[in-house]
This record gives structure tokens, C-alpha cells and sequence, in this order.
């Protein structure tokens, strides 16, 4: 018994004794109190185990889909902070503050403790058999095409037990909804190189040119984008990589571009294709298809459409033509609009003339197991899941990891479709809209003490299988994991199969036991096998690379004109998506309420962006509340006026405007996702996020905006805080 | 103004405010050296040996430190601190020792299994519970005391005598039964043997005391 | 000790910490910035809320400049009244630049803030009366006054958010001065293991949370005696030196210029932050 050797779950249980008396010495107490303090001893421990020392153990962020390895200290059987695993190839060791917060989406007060079933207006709590029994009587009394599953992107073991799950029940509708991502880029890469996500190497490019991609703030993995992009602006050589942000509101990435360019909405294909027929004038050599297509946007022409002086469009071309490779990324040109496609193939075009397909843009490595594969997720899928339920079609609807009655627009009119769907479950962490829809409730552990794997859609080499473990023992006996749900749904419907396993931890042990070989284990015993696993946090696995396919053409390639003027409704509106709000499912974690944002500095709150330009017109000084009407809705909120914006555009930041979810989110800010106009990508279908027009108004008071910066809004006043020179005045190799 | 110059509108005269607070507080603080020194005088008592007993702390179970560290001349069976308390050595507390620790000699103690005290140990040991032990020397949580470094450096680089060593701040524990606080762990009880010269190891001639940043021990 | 003597000589009065004629000798922290790096992502003011149990204030107390952000990203715009800020943001990570000639620690009527033998300047909270002379003596702004009682305020870290609070740093009450310390708790661990070694702490074994986290690594940290030490190795590169309050890059214009910089050097207050310049491509 005292010699027992720890596994990690036995280690668990005997940290819980140990954590749950333990007293918080870091709280406060300044009061001596021999002999009335309690000081609680283990009854047993592992030999690594020393109180007062940070015991690190790997696991798997979960507050995005980038899929970043942490390491969470843990102390007398708390987790009390998350560090990046130095062993994942995506951070490296970093994190962003985001995922930082991930100990506050784990503590946080707000979350739901037990299954709540509806019974009138209220949550009832109930047991979990009670809630499972449920569920079965549900899916059992309906036909399966009625059921349908929607969540977030998805990969690993509980994709795979999800999949089973559907399988079982004969329904095929699974529904993968992300209300912000690069769907549409995803198709035109597909199109351009026969794969959806290339791997992008910002760091061996010379010169990065990007359409509205804010890769250092919130654009698909960030954190391994920011370690490029340092190694992009200090090679080993000490030669400077040139970043050229083109975008219509300024994003992260362009607050650090060299030259930010402010272009007027929508037109981002014109520019593409204008550099492509400035760079054959220069002597490029580009095939003639495509030379037939571009040679009528003359820079002339295409300055006038975009707004871009012809100055730094023949500077852009000449920087391209000059240093090679370079790398041309699609971001919100492609997400925005209703030619985001054609966008998007025109700036994949760029890319492929400039030669830099196969230098910056590479193949990714194929997942030798496609039933984990990420199931990524887009925004067309919330638009077919809530026709089928306009349509009656769906009778039981399982929603997990998305709360689509925040983010749908108003004008999808989901909230009001869901009231059709008989028996509607929400796999919740905090009673968020969607929960608050739902007949029945059920708790999910927090991502720190939960098991789980995942493979990230972006993978800086080869392929990763990331693992998910508990930093500590469960703080509510009521919640359960998702694997774990799944397991006990499927052991319902085929008990055969999964009667074997006691818990979702049992199967995913024995899951990868049993692929041992595959997943770098081949030599080695089961329980060592398992215990490295788990200690490194990642398996990295030998994927194939993919073939990239696909040669410049233009054809059938057309880009439309610039907008037309709408006099009544004059503005475009910029839903930003910021770096830690992302689409609001965070916003209850309040390190990221607290943190400004990086652009405006204001905390707290939601506020409408402007030109200084379009201010004066309309008579609006910073902090006058101004109401943002589209065809769709209105929102009322603080105006903020800064320089970082097209004077056509109008910017609202995405994520907060919370009726519910917890105390730090509920009625802070307004819900920009909410007047969003019903406007679509021709060709794929997805809403096109940039699309609403807008008009502005005063609404009569005036407040003052709470932000860190003081009211001259960034002017140094001469002196010589921060410092900038030109980058030809300094040697960057004599550097260390 | 910019951000900084915001924060610093208290403060807009710059160095001459500065000046002016200079000014001001050095007189202060001439004040308050001139008074620290005459408690100083009045004051005045060897620290390092004051005792100031504890209150009686009353344990779940009483553990006889005598009987297990005391001298074998009394019935002690001379057990070192470390054998227990193993963290000391490595880490800033010296934790008390895990219940298997005390299961690991007694479930082959015979002799004694049948005591009240050690029926009750085994209790817990069955319930798998944690003893409730109470915290018999605390500190403020503003004071960082490492253990580890007070061993490493009286114990193995001076080679003293564990016992010695771990009784300048915790007293004679082999002669008591349930610890009792002997020292006034004041600061400036602490502060006084860190002012004394003390060797750096067992064989060299050379002294150093101890430090005395404010951030050696405040966190 | 006339006033005009005082005035005249004044950086002598003030020069009272390690100086050319009296060096640190075992350690000396310091940092060094680059700017050029920062991409204003936050993530270093995040990991210093988790690391040393920063409370969250909320929205009121913010508005009234009660955050206690111990390393906020300041930005700046360099427009010069152009349309647009079409060379982006200047942002600048600000902390307190741990002087070695401290404006704070001369006014301080209760010596809560010293200077260690490290290089750091320290704050003692169990000594500190709530002046705020600190605070208002410091040009850089990083010195934070708890008004109010934080781990007992509603909401800030309501049960069982203060379950994440790091043991190893104190949590302030009421009418305490708070700052940045260089992850001080960190240090002692380091050193403390280091001196068990026999040896001196290594450069890149101890980090601050802030450096850690950088995603661009635009952070580095270290001992300025170590002359393996990387930030050594930067403010030699630079050519900035601790002691003095002008550095090779003013005097003198040359082809290739030099980076390193420290902010208001010309206050005397001989920071151990070093910041690298941004670039901007003139190219383009």
C-alpha cells in the first residue's frame, strides 16, 4: 500500500484530499494565528510531490481552436496558473492572454454546478440518470433525421464518439458552426491549391502583404503566427521582413504593419489583381490568361476604385518584385463580402504569380486518423441548421460548444425558430443564451478537469494529436465531461460495444493503447507508452504531406466594381473580431474584460469606431453615444474616432453585449452579431460579415469613455517614450 | 498629454516637486531615526534567546515529539527532524509528514498498536483521511521564511547538529510532547541573528550574516 | 547644506545606489524591450494578473484610474496629422523601470520602498502607510494605490476564483502601494536553488511571467553581471550603460545607429529597463 506507485488519476484523488482543506495562504491574512489555523497533510503522495513547489503538468488549451499546449502549475492541488508546453510546436512555450484566462473560465463562479431541466421559466436540478434517461426517451421517440447535433469545431476522441454517437441514433446531422472563421478563405484555397489551410511561413518571407488577416491578433493561431512573425522581422541574417497590412479598419497585425493601407471596402480583389498587372508592366513574368484579365486594372483605375494612391501601389509592386519569397494572405477581404470568393481568389492569384507557392505557402501533412480529424466549422451551417428548423425538421437538438443565439443574427430569427424544436440540450459551462433556451441543461467540466484530445486544423509540422488532462480534481461533483456524456449516451444505445469502459478516461486510455504503434509508441510497453504521452502533453504523429495542386489561372475570375453609394444607409460595418473576446463565449473571464484593448485602450465595454472625417460630418465627438442602425437593427453605443479606420467605414467590436452568460458579461457593451444584414458569399453561402450597411446618429448624451489612454489619445507630446526609426538606419545582424 | 504625462498630472512641476519632497521627508526621516534609536536604547534585550512561549496548541491526536526525537537516555528514540519533516531540506516549508509516513513504521510496531493514539491514527488511515493538525508556528503571509536555505546552510554546510539547528527557531521539540512555540518569531527576532557573522561552511574561517533586503523575506 | 548646493548637485545627492566606483556583485536584474518585437498583444499584462494576484477592478474604479495593471501597453500614434495612422501604432510595454536612483524610494516618509542589493527596487507592503508620495514622484507611472479592499470587494475574485491566487506573492489590502517586482518570487526561488548548486543562477533559468509568455519574445531578463547573460549582451550591443545618463547613441551621429534607449534617461533616474526602437521600412 505505501510503496503504490501514482498513476495520474490515483495522483488526483489524493491531491483532492489534500487540496480541498487546504488553506490559501496567498489570501490575505496578515494575522498570526498559532494553533487556530488548520495545516492539512497529504495521506499519501508521489515523491515529486513538495508542498510549496509548482508541480507542471502538460494539457491542451481550449479557450480557442488553435490548439496551443500548456502547462499548468499546480500547487496543494490547485491549478493556479497556465504556462505554454515548451514541447508543442504551435506555441513553443507562449500563450496569449486568452488562453491565460483559461484558470478563469475554470474558476469562475458563474458556472453551472448540476443538469437543470426545464420546468416552466426555471431550471430544475436533477440527477445526471435522470437527465441521461431523458435524453433517451427523447431521441427514442422521434425519427432519427429529426435529431440534430450543432457545435463548434470539433476533433480527437470525442469527434470520433460523437460520430459514433449520430451513427447510432441514424441521424447524419451534425452541424459544425463557428461564427467567426476563415470559412471562405478555406474554399478559395481549395480552389487555388487543393488544400483548405496551407501552412503559412511568415518567417521566410521577405515581405508579407495582408488583405485584412490579423494573424497576430485573433486570426487561426496567433500564437504561432507572432513567434513567425519575430523571426520574419529579425532573420538570423539580420535582414527585415516588410509587413504591408491592407485593410478597410486596423487591426492588430495592422497597428505593426510598416505601412498600413486604408482601403475602401470590398475592393481588396481590385488591388490584388492591380499589383498583379503592375508586377507584369515590371517585368514579372505571369501567364497570359491572367495577363489578359489583369491588364484593365491599371493602377490609375484601380486606385480610384480603392483608394490606395497610385504612390504606394507602384511602392507595393516594386517591394514585391524586388525581394522574393513573399506571402499574400486573405483575411477579412475574403470573410467580408458577397464576392469574399472572388476576393480571395484574386489575392491566392497574387500569390501564385509572385512564385510563392511551395516557398511560403506549403503543403500540410495529411491525419493518419480522419475520424479525429478537426471537423471545422463555418457559418453556413447555422444558416441550414436553422432552415430545417423553420421547416419543423428537427424535433431533438443537441447544441455543445457554440452559443448560436448570441452570435446568429437578428435577422436569422433563430431564437425565435428554436422555440419550434420540442426538446432542445445544451452542453453548457455557464447558463449563456442558448442554455437559457434549453429544456435541459447539462454542466460540463471545465476544460482543466477534463479529458479530452485534439488535433488542431493548423499544425506548424507534421501532425499533432494534442491530449487534454485534468490539472485538478473536479470543483462540482454535478458536471461531467463530454466525452463521458457521450460515452453514457452510446452506452445506451449500444452497450455492447462500450460497456467495457467504466469512464471516458478508460476508453481513451485503451484508444490510444491500442494505436500505440501509430501514435510513436511502437517499442515501448503500454504503461510507459501512456505515461509519456501524458507527460509531453502532445503526440506528434508522422503525417504525410498533401499535394498541392493548382496553377495560376484567372479563369472565370471576376471581381465586382466597388460598392455602390447607398444614401441611406452610407457606412459599412466591421464587426471586429478582437484578440481576446473573439465571439463573446469568454467574455465572463474577467482578466479580459480588464485587459484594453490593444487598438482603443477601452476596457469594460463595446464602442463604435470612426475616422476622424466621418466624425466632423456627423457632428460626433469622442464618447457621444451614437446609435448604429442597419436594415437588420439597431445598437446604441460610445463613439470612439481614431485614424485606424476608412472614413466609409464604421467598426463595432465583436463579444461582448451579453444578456446572460455571468456576472462579468451580462449588460456590458451591445452585440454587434445582432443587426448583422443576411447577406452571403455567392459562392460558398457563408454570410458575409462585412456586408451590413449602416447609418449613424447621435443619441443625445455624451459619456466618458473609460480607457487607458490618457485624452490626448496617444500623442506623446514630443517627448521620447516610445521610439521608432527607419529600419535602413540599423544593422539588425550585429545584434543579439 | 499622453498616456504617462496623464498619470503624472499630480506631478506636472516634475523635479522640483521632487525637490520639495526631498526637502521635506529628509527632515522627516530625521525624525524618525532620531526616535527608532532611543526605542532602540530602551529597548534593548539579546533577541536571539528570548523565549515567548506559544499558546497550548490541542492536536487531534497528541504526538510525542519526546518519544520519538528525544535522547535514548530518556526513552527517546532519537529520530532525526528530516526523517519527518522531509521537505525541509528542499523546499520553503518543512510540511508535515504525510499520514503514510507514520503508518509506514507503525503498521510493524506492534507494541504500541493498540494505544488510544495509535488507534486513532489508524483511523484516519482507514477513512483515508487527513489529521487536522493545527498550525502550531505561523507567520503573517507577507514573510517568506525558507526553510531549505536555514538546512542547507547550518546543517550541511556548517554541519551542525539537525537537532541544533532546527532549535534556534522552534526550541527544544525532543523534550516536549505536542510542540508548543518557543520563540517570538518577531522580526526582529529573525533580524538580530542575521545580523550576527556567521561561518559559511564547517572548515573555512570565513563569515558572512545574513541578508537583509526587505525582499529576502516580504513577498 | 545649502539650497543652492542642493540644487546644483543634485544627481550626486541622488546618486546613492551601486555606481561605477561601487558594482553589483553577484546580480544586478535587468530587462530589455524591443519594441520592434511588441505586437501590443496583451498577453504580458494577462500572465502578470495570474502570476502575482492583480485585482480586476472593473469598469468604475478603472474610469477612475484605480487599475492595477503592474505592466500595461501603453500606444501611441505617430500621425503628425496624416489622414490615416498608415505606419500603425507605437506600443510599448511600461513597468516599472526598477531605478537605480529611484525618484520613489527618496520620498517614501516610512522606507516601505528600498533598493536591494539585487538592483531591484522593492516595496515592503507590510511597512507602507498609503503616502502615495511614491506614486506621485515616479515619472513612469507604474505604482499602484490599493483604495480599496480588494480580496474582500464583491466580485473580484469571488469563491472559488481566489483559488487561483499564487501563494508565493502576497495580496494586498486597503491603503498598500503595489508595483511591478521583476517577479521577485521567482528570484528568490532561483537564487535559493542556485546556492544550494554552489553556483550563481544561470541565465534563462529564472523568467519573469511577463517574458515567459511573450509570444514574439520581445522580452528578455537577466543578470547584468553574468556576461553570458543575453540582456548583457543587449545593453552592450546598444552601448547603454547603467551609470550614466547619456548614452553613445546621443552623443554622436553615425551611419548605423544604435537601438537601446531608456525612457526620460534625461530625469537621472538610471532605469534598468532597456527599450530597443521600433523600425518602420522606409521602402514602402
Amino acid at each position: 500500500m505505501i510503496e503504490n506507485s501514482f498513476n495520474r488519476r490515483g495522483f488526483l484523488k489524493v491531491l483532492g484530499w489534500g487540496g480541498a482543506t487546504v488553506a490559501l495562504s496567498g489570501c490575505g491574512n496578515t494575522s498570526v494565528e498559532d494553533g487556530k489555523e488548520f495545516v492539512t497533510s497529504y495521506v499519501q503522495t508521489a515523491d515529486y510531490i513538495i508542498p510549496s513547489i509548482g508541480t507542471y503538468f502538460n494539457s491542451t488549451c481550449a479557450q480557442c481552436d488553435a490548439g496551443c499546449g500548456i502547462m499548468g502549475r499546480v500547487r496543494e492541488g490547485r491549478v493556479l496558473k497556465l504556462e505554454g508546453n515548451p514541447k508543442s510546436s504551435i506555441n513553443n512555450g507562449k500563450m496569449c492572454g486568452l488562453g491565460q484566462a483559461g484558470v478563469q473560465a475554470h474558476y469562475n463562479p458563474d458556472r453551472i454546478r448540476e443538469p437543470l431541466l426545464r420546468n416552466g421559466d426555471k431550471g430544475e436540478a436533477i440527477t445526471w440518470e435522470k437527465a441521461l434517461g431523458l435524453i433517451n426517451e427523447k431521441v427514442g421517440g422521434v425519427k432519427a433525421e429529426n435529431i440534430a447535433f450543432l457545435t463548434g469545431g470539433v476533433s480527437g476522441h470525442v469527434k470520433a464518439l460523437l460520430k459514433n454517437y449520430l451513427d447510432a441514433l441514424g441521424s447524419g446531422h451534425h452541424y459544425v458552426y463557428e461564427a467567426v472563421a476563415p470559412s471562405i478563405m478555406r474554399a478559395a484555397n481549395k480552389k487555388a491549391y487543393g488544400i483548405e489551410m496551407p501552412r503559412l511561413r511568415l518567417d521566410k518571407a521577405k515581405v508579407i502583404v495582408s488583405f485584412g488577416a490579423d494573424f497576430l491578433g485573433a486570426w487561426i493561431s496567433p500564437v504561432h503566427f507572432s513567434q513567425q512573425y519575430a523571426r520574419f522581422r529579425k532573420a538570423d541574417n539580420g535582414e527585415r521582413g516588410v509587413l504591408v497590412q491592407v485593410e478597410s479598419k486596423m487591426t492588430l497585425t495592422g497597428a505593426n504593419a510598416d505601412r498600413w493601407l486604408a482601403i475602401r471596402p470590398g475592393t481588396e480583389g481590385i488591388l490584388a489583381l492591380g499589383l498583379i498587372n503592375a508586377l507584369a508592366a515590371a517585368g514579372l513574368s505571369v501567364p497570359g490568361d491572367v495577363a489578359a484579365v489583369v491588364k484593365e486594372y491599371t493602377t490609375d483605375r484601380v486606385s480610384k476604385d480603392t483608394g490606395v494612391s497610385t504612390e504606394h501601389i507602384g511602392r507595393l509592386a516594386a517591394l514585391l518584385k524586388e525581394r522574393s519569397p513573399s506571402l499574400v494572405i486573405a483575411g477579412s477581404a475574403a470573410e467580408g463580402y458577397a464576392h469574399g470568393s472572388q476576393n480571395a481568389t484574386a489575392i491566392a492569384l497574387l500569390n501564385q504569380v509572385l512564385g510563392n507557392v511551395g516557398k511560403t505557402v506549403e503543403a500540410p501533412s495529411s491525419v493518419p486518423f480522419p475520424q479525429m480529424a478537426p471537423a471545422t466549422g463555418n457559418r453556413l451551417a447555422l444558416q441550414s441548421l436553422n432552415d430545417n428548423v423553420a421547416q419543423d425538421k428537427v424535433k431533438v437538438l443537441f447544441t455543445y460548444g457554440v452559443n448560436p443565439v448570441f452570435t446568429a443574427p437578428a435577422s436569422m430569427k433563430l431564437k425565435e425558430n428554436l422555440k419550434k424544436v420540442p426538446f432542445k440540450v445544451v452542453f453548457a459551462h455557464y447558463m449563456d443564451e442558448t442554455a437559457l433556451e434549453a429544456d435541459l441543461v447539462l454542466p460540463l467540466n471545465s476544460a482543466l478537469e477534463d479529458w479530452a484530445t485534439a488535433m488542431p486544423e493548423y499544425v506548424a509540422e507534421g501532425a499533432q494529436l494534442n491530449i487534454q488532462q485534468p490539472l485538478m480534481e473536479k470543483l462540482y461533483p454535478g458536471t461531467l465531461g463530454m466525452g463521458d456524456i457521450l460515452l453514457a449516451l452510446l452506452k445506451q444505445r449500444r452497450p455492447d460495444e462500450y460497456k467495457g469502459y467504466e469512464d471516458f478516461y478508460s476508453y481513451l486510455r485503451s484508444a490510444m493503447v491500442s494505436n500505440k504503434g501509430a501514435l510513436g509508441g511502437l517499442a515501448t510497453d503500454d504503461d510507459t507508452f501512456w505515461d509519456a504521452t501524458l507527460s509531453h502533453g502532445v503526440v506528434k504523429l508522422a503525417g504525410t504531406p498533401v499535394n498541392m495542386s493548382g496553377s495560376p489561372s484567372a479563369k472565370g475570375l471576376v471581381v465586382p466594381g466597388p460598392f455602390a453609394e447607398d444614401s441611406a444607409y452610407p457606412f459599412h460595418l466591421i464587426p471586429a473580431v478582437s484578440a481576446s473576446l473573439r465571439d463573446g463565449r469568454n467574455a465572463n473571464e474577467p482578466w479580459l474584460q480588464e485587459s484594453p484593448d490593444p487598438l482603443t485602450t477601452i476596457v469594460w465595454d463595446s464602442w463604435v469606431e470612426m475616422h476622424p472625417k466621418t466624425a466632423a460630418k456627423l457632428g460626433i465627438v469622442e464618447g457621444d453615444i451614437v446609435e448604429v442602425a442597419s436594415r437588420s437593427g439597431a445598437i446604441k453605443a460610445q463613439a470612439y474616432v481614431f485614424t485606424g479606420i476608412h472614413p466609409d467605414v464604421i467598426s463595432v467590436p465583436l463579444g461582448n453585449g451579453h444578456e446572460a452568460l455571468g456576472r462579468y458579461a451580462k449588460g456590458i457593451g451591445v452585440n454587434a452579431f445582432k443587426i448583422l444584414d443576411s447577406v452571403f458569399d455567392k459562392e460558398t453561402g457563408e454570410l458575409a460579415m462585412h456586408e451590413t450597411r449602416v447609418k449613424v446618429s447621435k443619441a443625445g448624451q455624451r459619456v466618458v469613455i473609460v480607457k487607458d489612454e490618457g485624452p490626448a489619445g496617444g500623442n506623446q507630446m514630443g517627448r521620447k517614450i516610445a521610439v521608432r526609426m527607419s529600419s535602413n538606419k540599423v544593422n539588425l545582424s550585429g545584434e543579439v | 498629454m499622453s498616456m504617462l504625462s496623464r498619470r503624472q498630472s499630480n506631478c506636472l512641476l516634475g523635479e522640483l516637486l521632487t525637490m520639495y519632497c526631498f526637502l521635506r521627508f529628509s527632515i522627516l526621516l530625521v525624525g524618525l531615526i532620531v526616535s527608532a534609536g532611543s526605542y532602540a536604547v530602551s529597548a534593548a534585550q539579546p533577541l536571539t534567546t528570548a523565549d515567548d512561549l506559544g499558546p497550548k496548541v490541542e492536536q487531534p491526536i497528541e504526538f510525542p515529539h519526546d518519544r520519538h526525537a528525544g535522547d535514548a537516555a530518556k526513552g527517546g528514540m532519537q529520530i532525526n527532524c528530516m526523517y519527518c519533516h522531509t521537505y525541509a531540506r528542499r523546499s520553503i516549508v518543512a510540511g508535515i509528514p504525510p499520514l503514510q509516513k507514520c503508518i509506514g513504521c507503525h503498521q510493524n510496531i506492534e507494541s504500541v498498536r493498540e494505544t488510544p493514539r495509535i488507534k486513532k491514527l489508524f483511523e484516519y488511515w482507514e477513512a483515508k483521511k487527513a489529521v487536522p493538525w493545527k498550525k502550531v508556528h505561523d507567520l503573517p503571509d507577507f514573510v517568506r521564511f525558507n526553510h531549505e536555505r536555514h538546512i542547507q546552510r547550518f546543517v550541511f554546510a556548517q554541519n551542525k547538529p539537525v537537532q541544533e539547528a532546527c532549535g534556534y527557531c522552534h526550541g527544544d521539540v525532543k523534550t516536549m510532547t505536542v510542540a508548543r512555540r518557543q520563540k517570538p518569531l518577531s522580526m526582529g527576532w529573525c533580524v538580530s541573528c542575521h545580523q550576527k557573522d556567521h561561518p559559511v561552511d564547517a572548515t573555512s574561517t570565513k563569515t558572512t550574516h545574513g541578508p537583509n533586503d526587505c525582499w529576502q523575506c516580504h513577498k | 547644506m545649502s539650497i543652492t548646493n542642493l540644487l546644483e548637485n543634485w544627481s550626486d545627492f541622488r546618486q546613492q545606489h551601486p555606481s561605477d566606483e561601487r558594482p553589483h556583485r553577484e546580480y544586478k536584474w535587468a530587462m530589455s524591450i524591443d519594441l520592434d518585437s511588441c505586437t501590443g498583444c496583451n498577453a504580458c499584462s494577462v500572465a502578470c494578473y495570474a502570476e502575482n494576484n492583480l485585482p480586476v477592478v472593473g469598469k468604475e474604479k478603472f474610469a477612475h484610474g484605480h487599475s492595477h495593471h503592474w505592466i500595461r501597453i501603453e500606444r501611441y500614434w505617430d500621425n503628425d496629422g496624416r489622414e490615416f495612422a498608415d505606419q500603425g501604432a507605437q506600443f510599448l510595454p511600461m513597468l516599472c523601470q526598477h531605478c537605480e536612483s529611484a525618484p520613489c524610494e527618496t520620498v517614501c516618509p516610512v522606507g516601505a520602498t528600498n533598493h536591494t542589493a539585487d538592483g531591484l527596487n522593492s516595496q515592503v507592503y507590510n511597512r507602507c502607510v498609503g503616502s502615495r508620495y511614491c506614486n506621485a514622484n515616479c515619472p513612469y507611472k507604474a505604482r499602484y494605490f490599493n483604495w480599496y479592499d480588494y480580496p474582500t470587494t464583491d466580485n473580484v475574485w469571488p469563491e472559488p476564483m481566489n483559488q487561483q491566487l499564487n501563494p508565493d506573492v502576497t495580496v494586498r489590502g486597503k491603503g498598500v502601494m503595489e508595483k511591478c517586482t521583476f517577479c521577485v518570487q521567482r528570484l528568490t526561488v532561483a537564487k535559493s536553488n542556485a546556492r544550494s548548486a554552489g553556483r550563481s543562477v544561470l541565465d534563462g533559468e529564472v523568467q519573469t511571467a511577463c517574458q515567459q509568455v511573450c509570444p514574439t519574445g520581445a522580452i528578455s531578463f537577466g543578470n547584468l553581471v553574468d556576461p553570458l547573460a543575453k540582456v548583457g549582451k543587449q545593453w552592450m550591443t546598444q552601448q547603454v550603460e547603467l551609470n550614466k545618463d547619456k548614452q553613445a547613441k546621443d552623443a554622436e551621429e553615425k551611419a548605423v545607429k544604435l537601438r537601446g534607449y531608456r525612457i526620460l534617461e534625461e530625469l537621472r533616474t538610471y532605469p534598468s529597463v532597456m527599450y530597443l526602437e521600433q523600425l518602420r521600412e522606409s521602402a514602402i
